[in-house]
């Protein structure tokens, strides 16, 4: 749990050019913010936290590795004490070192087989699942050679010229993933033989981000669409779902009032509850039938009333505390709030643009 | 008589105070205040500035040669104007009367207007800017194309090499009698643009044989996906009838095809993608012009048509992945009386109308929309009177109003006052004012696109107040003429777009903004010899641009804060040197740091742009040949080989050459 000044001294690191790569070591428990910058500006970068001193140190992936992280930083995910981050602009996931930040590999986008990576998943240890915001395709990657292996057709018609896949969760042998762009699908992948072998509809359109319990169950959340003046996909409506994964029947159906909800669901280290960003930050137990009506967290406001804008939510799984990202003006240095287990505000920090996803060591 | 001189003078920029050449010993004065010209900014590019070289786009030439600041996204590729820190969609722009500013964006993307078919421009900054047109709440910039004044047929042919196999083709083929002048214009353009460059962005690991890593290295690449291929096609007829009427006809159209080049920070390989955008527009205007004894009609039609396709796509398996994709239509027609009328010596009134109706049919697919953007017509009628007096020698006033309607929308009148005092006569020092109110209405992206568009934003509202003094002196050996402006600008009810959580944008009224700041040019030139002139002239701008809006939560440090992209200063410096048939130019252009945060963050990885050194060098000779003339022209550009961006993520070509060869007949 250490990130002292002393372990961020600037040194050249065998660089042919000059440039300082700075030496981290962080061997303890803290957590990664992906800010994922603004699109096509080439401004994503990694901030790591350390919950214990209360310390930020921003722009991590830059300083240890003396290039830039990319363009539009999408998802974080830690596995075997490597960071992988999926750039989605950039059609690049990095491989970093969890304690020294510095890069293990790369996985490009080799041709056209990844174009935008969205979220990685592990299967084992030499078997990871990438999903993508065009591809057709969700494509596997060996984690530990960060070399592409194959890729299982999502086999979905294109709805309106997309086929994005999205999150995914695995029960038992099977990773489910959600497609996002103009779809109402879940997609069922047989991770012990590549394919996709079934899929489950939804009643609402654009499912946007899915964890599972404990229980098996799915619950996913949509954002309903759009609905403009002359033009409209679906009602704009979100819904929350719980689904059985085994036989995709759908268990919960509760409609959101809310049409501008920035819809994401993280899930605690016990897969027992739910914190849900819908405006606010609801927590939400996996027995209960509804959303609650008050949230758990209000999102902060200032003295205009007005309300601050949550951009991506994390939840550690070791102690409960949640983490609430703030993009303030979406071009300027974001916020992160962390909470503890029962919503209490314990520290506040600027990270870097748009703090989007969490990760945590 | 007397009237009809003083009209032509005051409407044909002849001379109109003191209109004859002053001789005050070895001193000539030509004093040039026109009664139309009273406390007005402005900045004249001639053709000796904009026919420079023929690769040259309106972009290169307005960075190189004033106080503007040129946002590119790279070579030939997206150059936005922005004056006295101001967006580029405050910048309004003409050619030949006609506004041509994107009816859905507002901006002009002056990468695609070649130099070379623009024969005089003018800047009009701040609050001038309204003697021109409404909306301009940084400035206007007027292009205009002139008839030729040499009788006879003329031919000029120009061949470009360059680096980045870029070659530029130029014909123009002019004829001219006493009725009748015809011009026409051909540029062909076209380069891979694929320049090398020091990704500083990314690095290569090298691994030991046993697989540890070794060290690393900034790899070189290319520009990927730059290429474009640019034809633009200009014809002008003028017929010059009896009792001072002129009739006009220019005919401007253009196709453009151009490659988006990839980010730096983009591991994509541009052979399995296609980024590409082609344009296809035309502009048309006619004119007729009618000069009396003491009044002048004017009245102009014009018709714009353009197409923008938008196209990224990748294919696998002979199966094609759209990313995005966008096409938009745009059908404009224009119409513009104008009459002036001189009252008396003192007196100038002056008065016109103006309508456009525009019609845009725009749609795109991306993962966040499919389908129509807008389908949707907007007429607009703009009306002004302007009065101009001149009651004793040294000091003149002038008010102009505007008022403009869109659709049923009326904004509130634009009032402008100027003035003007000459402190000293001598070397024509007049001190001028200005303050204004001014208008922007919201472009039709603004109000009618999906998603995001806002119909209910309000116009930006602007108010300016400039200040200045300038000079201009000609000797018989040497000319020196300059300006010093301090302006103080408020915009507010400031439209930006900012994303929500749906992942599109949305436009809306948010932003405040102070602007102040000094503008200065000079020019002065030296005729050393008989035989060799030194020319010299420069600009620097001085343009603090500070968001004072409410904050948007009590996290946003963005209040006192420089806007993004806004260098607080500028300049350019650019020297010839002409000896015999040879000519030398340097130029120089600066740009300070720009902060790429609303916050301006120091400490942020990418939160600010270096700011960067200029130097450009050309060697040009011309000889005769066969009753032939001709010139050979070399070019170095950036010629330091300096690594910069004026965009993150956008790296720019180091040192490049081109070579041009001219014919004239």
């Amino acid at each position: 749990m250490l990130l002292s000044a002393s372990m961020l001294t600037a040194a050249c690191s065998g660089s042919d050019d000059g440039t300082e790569e700075e030496h981290f070591s962080s061997s303890g428990q803290g957590v990664f913010i992906l800010n994922e910058g603004n699109f096509n500006s080439g401004n994503a970068t990694l901030s790591y936290y350390d919950p214990e001193k209360k310390h930020v140190e921003n722009g991590v992936f830059q300083r240890a590795n003396g290039r830039k992280l990319g363009d539009t930083g999408q998802s974080i995910i830690i596995k075997n004490g490597i960071a992988y981050i999926a750039v989605e602009n950039s059609g690049i996931i990095w491989g970093i070192d969890a304690e020294t930040f510095r890069v293990k590999g790369q996985v490009t986008t080799l041709g056209t087989q990844i174009i935008n990576p969205r979220y990685v998943h592990f299967v084992s240890d030499t078997k990871a699942y990438v999903t993508d915001l065009y591809s057709p395709y969700v494509n596997i990657i060996n984690p530990k050679t960060f070399m592409w292996t194959g890729a299982i057709a999502t086999q979905q018609e294109e709805s309106r010229g997309y086929c994005s896949t999205e999150e995914m969760v695995q029960v038992g042998r099977y990773v489910y993933t959600n497609c996002w762009s103009y779809s109402n699908k879940l997609l069922v992948i047989d991770t012990e033989t590549d394919q996709m072998v079934r899929e489950i509809t939804l009643s609402s359109w654009q499912p946007k981000s899915m964890k599972a319990d404990k229980n098996g169950k799915l619950w996913v959340i949509t954002d309903g669409g759009y609905s403009m003046e002359d033009e409209s996909f679906s009602d704009n409506i979100p819904h929350l779902y719980r689904i059985d994964a085994e036989t995709g029947a759908v268990e919960m159906d509760q409609a959101l009032d809310s049409d501008e909800a920035n819809v994401q669901i993280e899930m605690n280290a016990t897969k027992d509850v739910l914190y849900i960003i819908n405006n606010d930050i609801y927590k939400m137990s996996i027995t209960a039938t509804h959303l609650p009506v008050r949230p758990f967290i209000e999102a902060p406001k200032d003295a205009n009333g007005r309300r601050h804008k949550l951009y991506g939510i994390g939840v550690n799984p070791r102690n409960g505390d949640v983490y609430v990202g703030d993009a303030v003006d979406y071009s300027q240095a974001g916020v992160v709030y962390r909470y503890d287990a029962n919503g209490t505000l314990i520290d506040q920090f600027r990270v870097g643009i748009n703090p989007n996803h969490f990760a945590f060591k | 008589m007397r009237w009809l001189s003083l009209l032509l003078g005051s409407m044909l920029s002849l001379p109109m105070l003191g209109q004859e050449v002053v001789h005050l010993d070895d001193v000539q004065v030509v004093a040039h205040r026109r009664l139309k010209d009273v406390g007005v900014e402005m900045t004249k590019l001639d053709t000796l500035v904009l026919h420079e070289n023929i690769s040259l786009s309106m972009a290169d030439i307005l960075s190189k040669n004033s106080t503007v600041f040129v946002k590119s996204y790279g070579r030939a590729t997206e150059s936005l104007v922005e004056f006295r820190g101001t967006s580029p969609s405050h910048t309004q722009v003409t050619w030949n009367g006609m506004r041509i500013n994107s009816p859905m964006l507002g901006t002009l993307d002056f990468s695609t207007i070649p130099a070379y078919f623009i024969d005089e421009a003018n800047l009009y900054h701040g609050a001038s800017s309204l003697n021109l047109l409404g909306g301009g709440l940084g400035g206007a910039v007027e292009m205009v194309n002139k008839p030729i004044e040499k009788n006879g047929l003329g031919l000029q042919l120009v061949q470009g090499i360059g680096s980045f196999n870029t070659y530029d083709d130029f014909l123009r083929l002019t004829y001219k009698n006493q009725r009748l002048s015809s011009s026409t214009r051909v540029v062909y353009s076209t380069s891979d643009n694929d320049y090398k460059y020091t990704n500083r962005d990314k690095k290569t690991d090298v691994y030991d044989e046993a697989g540890n890593w070794a060290s690393s290295y900034h790899p070189e690449e290319r520009n990927k996906s730059g290429y474009f291929d640019d034809v633009h096609l200009l014809q002008e007829v003028y017929y010059y009838a009896d009792n001072g009427n002129k009739l006009g006809a220019s005919v401007w159209w253009s196709h453009m095809k151009r490659g988006l080049p990839f980010l730096s920070v983009d591991y994509k390989d541009d052979s399995d993608f296609k980024n590409e955008q082609r344009n296809n527009t035309l502009r048309s205007v006619l004119s007729w012009d009618a000069i009396g004894e003491k009044t002048k009609w004017a009245m102009k039609a014009g018709y714009t048509y353009a197409d923008i396709g938008y196209e990224y796509f990748t294919t696998r398996q002979e199966m094609k992945n759209s990313v995005t994709s966008s096409r938009s239509y745009s059908n404009t027609a224009f119409f513009q009386a104008n009459a002036d009328w001189m009252l008396s010596p003192q007196w100038l009134l002056m008065g016109g109308l103006e309508t456009y109706y525009t019609h845009v049919n725009s749609h795109d697919r991306s993962p966040f929309h499919i389908g129509k953007n807008f389908d949707k017509g907007r007429p607009e009628y703009h009306a002004n009177v302007q009065a101009r007096w001149r009651p004793v020698e040294v000091f003149s006033l002038a008010a102009v109003v505007r008022e403009e309607i869109y659709k049923e929308d009326w904004v509130a009148p634009i009032p402008a006052l100027f003035a003007d005092v000459i402190l000293w006569k001598p070397w024509n020092v007049v001190l001028k004012a200005s303050v204004a109110r001014n208008y922007r209405y919201p472009t039709m992206d603004d109000l009618y696109f999906q998603p995001g568009g806002n119909p209910d934003l309000q116009p930006e509202k602007g108010f300016t107040y400039d200040m200045g003094v300038e000079w201009a002196v000609k000797k018989k050996q040497w000319t020196l003429k300059g300006n010093i402006t301090a302006f103080d600008s408020h915009i507010k009810d400031w439209i930006l777009w900012t994303p929500n959580t749906k992942g599109f944008w949305e436009p809306s009224n948010v932003k405040k903004v102070h602007n102040y700041g000094l503008e200065c040019s000079m020019d002065a030139s030296w005729l050393l010899t008989k035989n060799l002139k030194v020319s010299l002239a420069g600009n620097f701008a001085w343009t603090p641009s500070k968001n004072i809006g409410e904050d948007i939560n009590s996290n946003d440090a963005s209040y006192g804060k420089q806007l993004c992209y806004v260098p607080k200063t500028s300049a350019n410096l650019n020297a010839r040197i002409q000896w015999r048939t040879w000519t030398l130019l340097y130029q120089w252009n600066h740009y300070s740091e720009r902060y790429t945060t609303t916050s301006n963050e120091v400490n942020y990885i990418t939160g600010r742009l270096k700011p960067y050194y200029m130097t450009d060098l050309s060697l040009e000779k011309t000889f005769r040949w066969h009753k032939t003339n001709w010139a050979v022209k070399g070019v170095v550009n950036n010629l330091f080989s300096t690594e910069y961006v004026t965009v993150l993520s956008r790296p720019m070509p180091r040192r490049n050459y081109e070579i041009y060869l001219t014919l004239k007949l």
